[in-house]
């Protein structure tokens, strides 16, 4: 007689479900992004030669066309691209560089069309630049807009409220193009408290990191804020009237554990999953922020490679976002459960 | 690519080539002395402005673009990348460091003297100096040279730079001759990674009679061949440090510069190449300590930057943005420190012979009359920043262009309806007829154009339909496919364009010659095919005198607008500032834009 072997932690269970899903999501998204770039083209009467030919100089002869057509493999079937792309991933893959033959260890999400480099390096470059920016924005907002979004829902009517989500629905509705430029004439170039903005690596100098980053921390979180603040209060407001919390109060709760423990918790469970949807978009690029302050993150990545029609550069790009939004998806539901008692349950 | 059938001999081109382009100017720049002028609106256009061989100071330069192609002076194409590669590269010839005309001349940079031709002009010899090092102090020899060019042979990796030496230079062998003429390139050579000959020096047509000596064997006379050794492509690259498509990374040195560090499309530092020699390179000098160009900044935090003294340059050098423009152009001071010259750009629209009802010249002489041509210069930016109204096919700064205007188009520039009805009249579609527009979608000034042209048109009842297309396959898939542009009866394509080398021959090869028709990437867009232009860039191709040569491009150019082939819109000017503490800075009139191998910092 064996003994059984105990059973997985649901938790457990559930990340590694999840993951096995993530990876066939990944397939899906890279098969139809492939498709949108690759098949679509074809189908609208675009040939390997045209294709090839974006990639060359002006005055491309014929021969020059097929040289380029056979070096980054066009002239083989689709599928057989595809397949290409998907080893290159797995497995790696090896590139002509003239003298000798480069490999790319994987994830090798090919080589770019026109710079004839390996994408993901170049990809990943980018990625503490993003992550920089993406988190420490996160917090500003996460933190300012959670905070702004209670005191409005508690003192709701009073010039605080009315204030701070006047604020907020300006916040909203500024786009980061204009509040970006407006805050670097201000403060980069009228008044130079933060002058010639440029990512300087954390591991390089804490402080510059810090200082180059204060005004696209600012402007990324006050678009975000503003929305956080008001959905928070809205939610807030909708939690404070329910039957638990005039029954908690009338436990003789102190009101703060009213607040904090029945209110807030609940009012977060809908902020908590926004948030995992906004940090995982904006880690696949901050692009309105990246290109107003020159940041070169994932975001002046991908408009480069969308200038260039860089295949490779846009198939890479969105595969890495949408990585990054399926995994702070994964991150949002396992904090469910944190969050929220009843998805325990 | 192919060339036409020519004869004839190309005896003293390289005389000829200096010659063709010294018209004089301010002369003698020499990277900063010649004449010099104060600070004041244009002072750069024809003379030095801060001459100084001060030393220090890190110069900095922006670009709201990523690199355009490629550091690799072997596989570059744009105008700022040709300037830039001045800084690092040696090619054998190269234009004269100083402002105004004078910067057309083409003068030996690697090379001791121009080119010399024998051979009924199918041979040309150069000498190159004999004391130039790579930035790891080996000396460089001719058979650097040679291996540079046969790299250029190998358009799998190095697609993006011009292929003139694969169709100048002479077969490989008569399996090559053979295939060649049918378009294909069996039996060719194959660049140096594919050949396996000792020391991968297999290119026939390149010969190395010992360490200093170039020879060159076309395959037909070329007289404008010193022209093509001035392209970055003939600058030498050491074998033994070829890394292929990585070579972009780090270019081995020979000029005044040497990468210290490069990340595409984010930045690029360079620092003194302490193996450089002013002596053997007087077209450049080395004065700041430190270069550092930053790529992909937003365009106006470009300019912002420029003006608040952050950079110095702008690396495109297409000119400042809109906002940056009016406040420099409003304030006497800041005006005072910016030049507008003309780019060498020309934007033009081409009227295609083989589209109906435009294969009827007379409906294409009506649109020339129609349109409104200062609508069109509004459209790409007015006088400064578009540029001044064109008529000629051909802008001012190519050597030999002369001024003439068959269509009113600065005489009356809002259009002759008059004369445009009469042209409908004989054309047989009197009550006008509709045709497409292709434009790049993505450029807001293409865009604008092609709607100026669209309601300028109705006014003589021609009917346009706008096509746009991405720049990135405008040539490639739609504009210069010849059978997508008459399967979908699109007549005009707006289009801009500027020389390889700044004579008649550079300017109109491609986009006036049939020869030059092709059916994918198309520059040819008006599929112009007319005998006497092509007999004339014939001629020109073989004729050794260049007073006679230049004496071709009017004629070319007054034989396009005859055929009312090209309706241009602007000869390109653009407004670049320039910080007051830089100095020898004026512009380099072949690329348009500051001249970058001379700068320095007060």
């Amino acid at each position: 007689m064996t003994a059984r072997a105990p059973a997985p932690h649901p938790v457990i269970t559930f990340i590694v479900r999840r993951l096995i899903a993530t990876v066939f999501l990944l397939i899906v998204v890279s098969m139809i992004t492939f498709a949108i770039f690759f098949l679509l083209p074809r189908l609208a009467g675009q040939t390997t030669r045209g294709l090839a030919s974006q990639y060359i100089g002006r005055n491309p002869t014929p021969a020059a066309v097929h040289a380029i057509e056979q070096q980054l493999g066009l002239d083989a079937p689709l599928p057989v691209q595809y397949g290409r792309f998907l080893r290159g991933i797995v497995l790696g893959e090896h590139f002509n560089a003239g003298t000798s033959k480069a490999y790319c260890p994987p994830p090798c999400f090919g080589y770019s069309f026109k710079n004839q480099q390996p994408v993901w390096p170049m990809m990943v470059s980018g990625l503490p630049v993003t992550i920089s920016l993406a988190v420490g924005a996160a917090i500003l907002w996460l933190v300012g807009g959670v905070a702004i979004g209670v005191i409005s829902a508690l003192r709701r009517g009073t010039l605080f409220d009315r204030f701070s989500m006047g604020v907020a629905l300006a916040g909203v509705s500024l786009p980061i193009f204009f509040t970006g430029l407006i805050a670097l004439e201000l403060f980069s170039y009228k008044w130079p408290i933060f002058p010639n903005v440029q990512f300087v690596p954390f591991t390089q100098n804490p402080l510059l990191w810090a200082r180059n980053l204060v005004l696209p921390w600012v402007v990324l979180a006050f678009l975000y804020a503003a929305l956080y603040a008001r959905l928070t209060r809205a939610g807030m407001l909708e939690t404070m009237s329910e039957d638990y919390i005039r029954t908690a109060r009338a436990k003789g709760l102190p009101e703060r554990t009213v607040i904090f423990k029945h209110g807030l918790r609940a009012a977060l469970t809908p902020i908590v999953t926004i948030f995992g949807m906004d940090i995982g978009l904006l880690l696949g690029g901050a692009i309105l922020t990246e290109v107003t302050f020159s940041l070169h993150g994932l975001g002046l990545f991908t408009v480069e490679a969308i200038q260039n029609q860089d295949l490779p550069e846009i198939l890479g790009v969105t595969l890495l976002a949408a990585f990054f939004i399926v995994i702070a998806n994964l991150v949002v539901d396992v904090l469910y459960a944190v969050v929220d008692p009843r998805v325990r349950h | 690519m192919r060339r036409r059938k020519t004869i004839g001999l190309a005896a003293f081109a390289a005389a000829a080539a200096l010659a063709l382009a010294a018209c004089g100017g301010s002369g003698g720049g020499g990277g900063g002395g010649g004449t010099t002028a104060k600070p004041s609106f244009n002072a750069g256009v024809a003379h030095v402005v801060n001459p100084s061989n001060h030393k220090g100071g890190t110069l900095n330069f922006a670009s709201s673009a990523g690199i355009p192609d490629s550091t690799d002076p072997g596989n570059t194409y744009y105008a700022q990348m040709w300037n830039l590669t001045r800084l690092y590269a040696m090619p054998l010839m190269t234009y004269k460091s100083c402002p105004g005309k004078c910067g057309l001349q083409v003068v030996p940079d690697l090379a001791t003297a121009p080119g010399v031709v024998s051979d009924n002009g199918l041979t040309w010899t150069y000498h190159i100096r004999p004391n130039v090092h790579f930035e790891d102090g080996t000396l460089v020899t001719s058979a650097d040279v040679k291996y540079a060019v046969e790299r250029t042979y190998d358009r799998s990796k190095f697609p993006l730079g011009p292929g003139y030496y694969p169709s100048l230079l002479a077969p490989q062998n008569a399996t090559c001759a053979k295939a060649t003429a049918a378009g294909k390139t069996t039996g060719c050579y194959p660049g140096p990674y594919v050949d396996r000959s000792k020391n991968l020096m297999g290119l026939n047509a390149v010969e190395t009679p010992n360490s200093t000596t170039v020879v060159f064997h076309l395959a037909k006379p070329f007289a404008d061949f010193n022209y093509v050794t001035a392209i970055p492509q003939s600058a030498p690259v050491p074998s033994a440090k070829d890394t292929g498509a990585n070579y972009q990374l780090h270019p081995m040195s020979t000029g005044p510069y040497k990468f210290q560090s490069y990340q595409i499309n984010k930045q690029l530092t360079m620092v003194p190449n302490p193996h450089w020699n002013p002596a053997t390179d007087p077209s450049a000098k080395q004065l700041p300590s430190k270069i550092v160009l930053t790529f992909n900044v937003n365009p106006n935090d470009v300019d912002n930057r420029l003006l608040a003294g952050d950079i110095q340059v702008d690396l495109p050098g297409t000119g400042v943005q809109a906002a940056a423009r009016t406040r420099i152009l409003t304030t006497p001071s800041l005006k005072a420190q910016s030049d507008n010259p003309v780019s060498g750009f020309e934007w033009f629209m081409t009227l295609n012979n083989k589209v109906p009802p435009l294969n009827n010249i007379h409906c294409r002489m009506a649109i020339e009359y129609a349109a409104n041509k200062t609508n069109n210069q509004t459209a790409y930016g007015g006088p400064y920043a578009g540029g001044a109204i064109g008529s000629t096919a051909a802008p001012p700064n190519v050597v030999g262009q002369k001024h003439f205007d068959l269509y009113e188009a600065t005489t009356k520039p809002q259009g002759d309806l008059t004369k445009a009805k009469q042209q409908l009249q004989l054309c047989g579609q009197p009550n006008g007829f509709s045709t497409g527009i292709t434009y790049r979608s993505d450029r807001p000034k293409e865009v604008s154009v092609a709607q100026a042209m669209q309601a300028a048109l109705t006014r003589v009842g021609i009917k346009l339909t706008l096509h746009g297309f991405p720049t990135a396959s405008y040539t490639s898939n739609f504009a210069g496919v010849p059978n997508y542009v008459h399967n979908h009866g699109l007549g005009i394509t707006v289009y801009g364009w500027a020389p390889d080398w700044p004579d008649g021959y550079g300017e109109f090869y491609y986009i006036a010659d049939g020869a030059a028709i092709s059916p994918v990437g198309n520059t040819n867009l008006g599929e112009l095919n007319d005998p006497l232009v092509n007999s004339l860039l014939g001629k020109f191709a073989t004729t050794a005198d260049p007073a006679v040569r230049n004496s071709y491009t009017p004629k070319i150019d007054m034989q396009i607008m005859k055929d009312a082939a090209f309706l241009p819109i602007v000869y390109a000017k653009a407004l670049l500032y320039r910080p007051s503490n830089l100095t020898n800075v004026y512009v380099q009139p072949f690329y348009g834009m500051y001249n970058y191998a001379v700068l320095g910092l007060k």
